[in-house]
């Protein structure tokens, strides 16, 4: 209870902006998330390379910000694991990446 | 006199030699990428992920002016994504319900 209170009062938390600006984020992880069984030709190319761009820059934003925002962080970790995964589904399915089964026929 | 501001902003805490200018900056690529998209076809258009863009925007429009010091730089980059978003939303939603064809229904 006393840590749940120390959290609610603390410098990023959630009576502060700290807090909301990155909860925000953390709606391109589920749409990310939201999106990973749709056909690739639905994945959009720019803005999930935009996506990766972006989520690697403020990974360290949220590091060297003062206060130090770790929930920041963990939302954009989690995003560019999601969005590189998108990435890789578009460039496979725009031809970029060899398909494995094919370097496995050739052995 | 120009080369000691230009020196004042290059040297400035917040200034292109840190993460502090470059990670707001990029994000103007968000909002270019779906410039972009502007011309693919709603279908292929993402509800979560326009609705993501939009939130986030307008989200991090408001608490840019409460933050101190107000970050404008920070602030126009959301207001644009914001807009990106809301127009890709009122695309697809324009296309999904305004054609009564069975086609447009049943891709959702």
């Amino acid at each position: 209870m006393a840590s749940f209170r120390a959290f609610l009062n603390s410098p990023v938390g959630p009576k502060t902006t700290h807090f909301w600006g990155p909860v925000a984020n953390w709606g391109f992880v589920a749409a990310g998330l939201a999106d990973m069984n749709k056909p690739p030709e639905m994945i959009s190319g720019n803005m999930t390379a935009a996506m990766c761009v972006y989520s690697a820059l403020f990974m360290r934003f949220a590091w060297m910000v003062q206060p130090r925002n770790y929930l920041l962080l963990a939302c954009h970790v989690s995003n560019e694991t999601v969005q590189l995964y998108q990435l890789s589904r578009w460039a496979r399915g725009q031809g970029y990446l060899a398909p494995k089964k094919d370097e496995a026929a050739t052995e | 006199m120009a080369a000691s501001k230009v020196q004042a902003f290059w040297n400035h805490p917040a200034g292109p030699k840190t993460i502090h200018f470059w990670a707001p900056t990029f994000k103007w690529g968000i909002s270019i990428a779906n410039i972009a998209d502007f011309s693919k076809p709603p279908e292929t258009l993402s509800y979560p992920q326009q609705l993501a863009v939009t939130c986030t925007g307008l989200i991090w429009s408001r608490y840019s002016m409460v933050i101190t010091p107000k970050n404008w730089n920070l602030f126009s980059v959301n207001v644009a994504m914001a807009g990106t978003g809301l127009y890709q939303l009122s695309r697809k939603i324009t296309h999904d319900y305004s054609s009564d064809t069975e086609t447009a229904v049943a891709k959702e």
